[in-house]
C-alpha cells in the first residue's frame, strides 16, 4: 500500500560540478576561444545563468540576458538566439510566450462583464469575449443582451476549453476565440501539464490515437487527453447544438477506455520528467511499447519503467 | 485543503472513475495506494532534530509533490519567571509557503496555517488531552529550568494530501530529535558538601571534586546546568514510538480512497482526518479525528471508517517506523565515517 524511499543522492551532481570550475583569472583563458564565433546559422547554443555570451560592444541584449563589465550574460538556461545585433535567450522552463494563431487549452478563472478570463499558462490571464465564442443558435447571431446575462451557462469558473490565440492587447495579454466547431468547452477526459516548450508546433494538435483516445496538445503545454469522438458527431454541420457544445455531462465511458486514458496521461508525465518533446509519433510508439510491456498502468510512473521507455523510443537526455 | 478549481466534468468524470469496477484512478493508483513517499531525517544542521518529506514525486521531476520540511529545536525556559511549564512543553507551528498556494490571498493563507497548526498541535501537544503522549525527559531541573520543544513544520508543496504529510514529517522530525544532556551545578561553600544526596532520582555518576562547583545531584536546589562534552547529541526524546501519525480516508459514497492529489480532493465530498497512535505492547489510541467536507456521514458508517482507517494507519506506521530506523542506521553510519576521517 504504502512504500518509502530516499530523496535521490546529489553528490554526482556536485561532483560533476567541481570539474567543470575554473579559477577566476584562467576562467578568460579557457572561454577564450569560445568567444564570439558560434552565431552562425544552426548551431544551438545553450547558456546556464550567470554565463558570459558575448561582449556587449559588438551586441545588443534582449530578453533573458543582462550587460555587466561589459559583457552580455545570460541570466536563464536556455538557448540562445540573435537577430542580426539583438542577443535573447530563449528559457527552458518558461510561461507560456503566446502566439496568434495557437491552439491553447484553458481553464476560466473569472466571468466578467462581456468576456472571460482564462488561465493558459501564460504569464497574464488570457481573454475570451463573447464575441468570440459561438452562440447558440447559429454561427452568425448577433450578441444580444440575454446572452451577456447568461454567461455563466456557456462558460463558467473552472471550465476547460480549447481555444485559438486571436490577437494581443496592448498590455501582452492574448485574446482568444472559439469560433469554430473543433473549439469549445471540453468533456471526457482529464488534464495533464507539462512544460509549454515540450510541445512541438504540429500540422493539427488534434491527436486520435488508436487506442480511443483524443489529445488536445495546447501549446500552452496543458493537454487534453479523452474519450474518442467520432468526426462525424463532432462536427455537427448546420445544426450546432448548444446542448451539446456547452454540456457539462460526460458520455458512457467504458473502462478499458478509462484505463487507456490513464496510460496515456502517464506516459505523457514520464516523457515531461525525461524532458522528452510530444508529438504525435514519439506518443504513439511510447504507448505501443507501454502495452506491449503489458505493465500495470500505475507501474508506469516508477524510475526504471519509465527509463526504459524513454530508452525504447531512442529520446531524451540520459544520465 | 487548496480549492484547485475543476470543471463540472472533470469532476464527474474523476468521480465516475472511482466508482467503477475496479475502480481507477488518474494516475492508475489503485483506491488504498499511496504515492511514493520520500523520507531523509537530519536535514536542518542546527536544529535537534529533523526531516523532509515528500510524497508524490516524479523520479527526475525538478518539483512536485507534496513537499514538508519540520524541524524539532529545543530551548531553555525558565519556570519559576511563569514562562515555562513544570515538565516542559511543546510548541507546534505550521508555515505554509506562499509559493505552495499561489491562488491564495495572504489572509486566506493565514487561516490555513493556524487550521494546520491547529491540528498538529491539539493532537500531539495538547498538555490535558494527550498528557501520555508528553515526553518525560523534557525536565532540566524541577521546579526550575525546562525544554521547550519548538516543532515548526513548513508546507513547501502541496499535492494532495497535505495533512497525512504534515504528520508523518512531524513524527519524524520528532523521532529524530535529540534532547542534550545536561547536569545541575551549584555553587556552595565547600562545608556544606559533607552531606551529598546520591539517592535521589537523576543522579548521575560525577568523580568526587572539591571544587565550589559540585555537579552532583542537586536537583532540588540546583541553580542553573551545564552541559557535557558528549560524543553524540544527546538522548533521543521519551516516548518517541508513540508520536501519531495520520491517515485521510476520503469517503465518496461506497469507496474511500487514501492518499488524495488534489483534483480527487476536489472532487470528493468527504474527508476524514484520523490519527492513531501506536504505541509498543499497547492497544492503538484514537489520538483524535477530523472531518472535513459538505457531505453527510452515518454515524454507522463513522464507526466503519474508523476500523478500517485503524488497520491503514497500523501499515503506514509500520512502513514508517522501518523507513525511521532504516535513515537512523544510514546516519549513524555516515557519523561513524566521519569520526573516522577526522581521527
Amino acid at each position: 500500500m504504502i512504500s518509502f524511499a530516499s530523496f535521490p543522492a546529489t553528490s554526482e551532481a556536485s561532483g560533476s560540478y567541481g570539474t567543470a570550475r575554473h579559477h577566476p583569472d584562467v576562467e578568460d583563458d579557457v572561454h577564450m576561444d569560445l568567444d564570439d564565433d558560434d552565431f552562425e546559422e544552426g548551431v544551438q547554443r545553450l547558456t546556464v545563468p550567470g554565463e558570459s555570451i558575448t561582449s556587449s560592444h559588438a551586441f545588443m541584449r534582449g530578453h533573458g540576458t543582462y550587460v555587466d563589465n561589459e559583457e552580455v550574460i545570460a541570466s536563464v538556461a536556455g538557448t540562445v538566439e540573435r537577430v542580426n545585433k539583438l542577443i535573447t535567450v530563449r528559457a527552458v522552463r518558461s510561461r507560456y510566450n503566446p502566439e496568434v494563431g495557437d491552439l491553447v487549452v484553458g481553464r476560466i478563472t473569472e466571468v466578467q462583464p462581456r468576456r472571460w478570463k482564462v488561465d493558459a499558462n501564460s504569464r497574464q490571464d488570457a481573454v475570451l469575449m463573447l464575441s468570440s465564442v459561438n452562440l447558440p443558435g447559429g454561427i452568425q447571431r448577433r450578441k444580444v443582451e440575454s446572452d451577456e446575462l447568461q454567461m455563466r451557462t456557456f462558460f463558467e469558473e473552472g471550465d476547460l476549453l480549447v481555444a485559438e490565440v486571436q490577437a494581443f492587447f496592448a498590455d501582452g495579454a492574448m485574446s482568444l476565440h472559439t469560433r469554430s466547431l473543433r473549439y469549445g468547452k471540453l468533456r471526457n477526459g482529464q488534464l495533464v501539464t507539462v512544460p509549454p516548450i515540450l510541445i512541438r508546433r504540429l500540422k493539427s494538435h488534434f491527436v486520435s490515437l488508436p487506442c480511443g483516445v483524443d489529445l488536445i496538445l495546447g501549446l500552452n503545454g496543458y493537454i487534453w487527453v479523452s474519450k474518442h469522438v467520432k468526426q462525424s458527431e463532432q462536427e455537427g454541420e448546420e445544426g450546432f447544438d448548444a446542448e451539446a457544445v456547452y454540456s457539462n455531462k460526460n458520455d458512457e465511458i467504458d473502462d478499458a477506455t478509462r484505463a487507456a486514458i490513464a496510460r496515456v496521461c502517464n506516459i505523457i508525465k514520464v516523457l515531461a520528467a525525461h524532458f522528452v518533446p510530444l508529438t504525435d509519433v514519439v506518443l504513439l510508439e511510447a504507448y505501443e511499447w507501454a502495452v506491449d510491456q503489458e505493465n500495470s498502468v500505475k507501474d508506469l510512473l516508477g524510475d526504471e519503467v519509465g527509463e526504459n521507455l524513454v530508452a525504447s523510443i531512442g529520446l531524451g537526455i540520459r544520465p | 485543503m487548496a480549492a484547485v478549481s475543476l470543471s463540472k466534468s472533470e469532476r464527474a468524470y474523476i468521480q465516475s472513475s472511482l466508482k467503477a469496477h475496479p475502480p481507477l484512478r488518474a494516475d492508475g493508483r489503485g483506491l488504498l495506494d499511496f504515492r511514493t513517499v520520500l523520507l531523509e531525517t537530519g536535514v536542518a544542521p542546527l536544529a535537534n532534530g529533523s526531516a523532509r518529506l515528500n510524497i508524490g514525486k516524479m523520479a527526475r521531476e525538478g518539483g512536485g509533490g507534496t513537499e514538508v520540511v519540520a524541524a524539532v529545536k529545543l530551548e531553555v525556559e525558565d519556570v519559576e519567571t511563569g514562562d515555562g511549564v513544570d515538565g516542559g512543553r511543546v510548541v507546534c507551528s505550521v508555515t505554509c509557503s506562499p509559493a505552495a498556494y499561489s491562488h491564495l490571498s495572504s489572509n486566506a493563507l493565514d487561516e490555513l496555517q493556524h487550521d494546520l497548526s491547529v491540528i498538529l498541535q491539539q493532537t500531539i501537544a495538547h498538555p490535558t488531552l494527550h498528557p501520555t503522549l508528553h515526553p518525560k525527559n523534557l525536565t532540566i531541573i524541577p521546579r526550575k529550568k525546562a525544554w521547550l520543544l519548538n516543532l515548526d513544520a513548513v508546507v513547501l508543496a502541496d499535492a494532495g494530501n497535505v495533512v497525512d504529510a504534515l504528520f508523518m514529517a512531524a513524527r519524524a522530525a520528532l523521532w529524530d530529535a535529540k534532547v542534550p544532556r545536561t547536569r545541575a551545578v551549584q555553587y556552595r561553600a565547600p562545608e556544606t558538601l559533607k552531606s551529598p544526596r546520591n539517592d535521589a532520582p537523576g543522579a548521575m555518576d560525577v568523580d568526587e571534586g572539591t571544587s565550589g562547583f559540585d555537579t552532583r545531584d542537586m536537583a532540588r536546589t540546583a541553580a542553573d546546568f551545564e552541559l557535557p562534552d558528549y560524543w553524540d547529541e544527546g538522548e533521543v526524546l521519551d516516548g518517541r514510538d508513540k508520536w501519531p501519525i495520520c491517515v485521510t480516508l476520503n469517503l465518496l459514497p461506497s469507496v474511500h480512497l487514501l492518499d488524495a492529489t488534489l483534483a480527487e480532493e476536489a472532487s470528493i465530498p468527504l474527508r476524514l482526518h484520523l490519527m492513531f497512535s501506536f504505541a509498543p505492547s499497547a492497544p492503538p489510541i484514537l489520538q483524535s479525528m477530523r472531518l472535513l467536507g459538505p457531505a453527510e456521514l452515518e454515524l454507522k458508517d463513522l464507526k466503519d471508517s474508523i476500523a478500517v482507517g485503524e488497520r491503514y494507519a497500523k501499515e503506514l506506521f509500520t512502513a514508517l517506523e522501518s523507513k525511521l530506523r532504516e535513515e537512523d542506521n544510514r546516519r549513524n553510519i555516515k557519523a561513524r565515517d566521519r569520526f573516522a576521517l577526522m581521527r
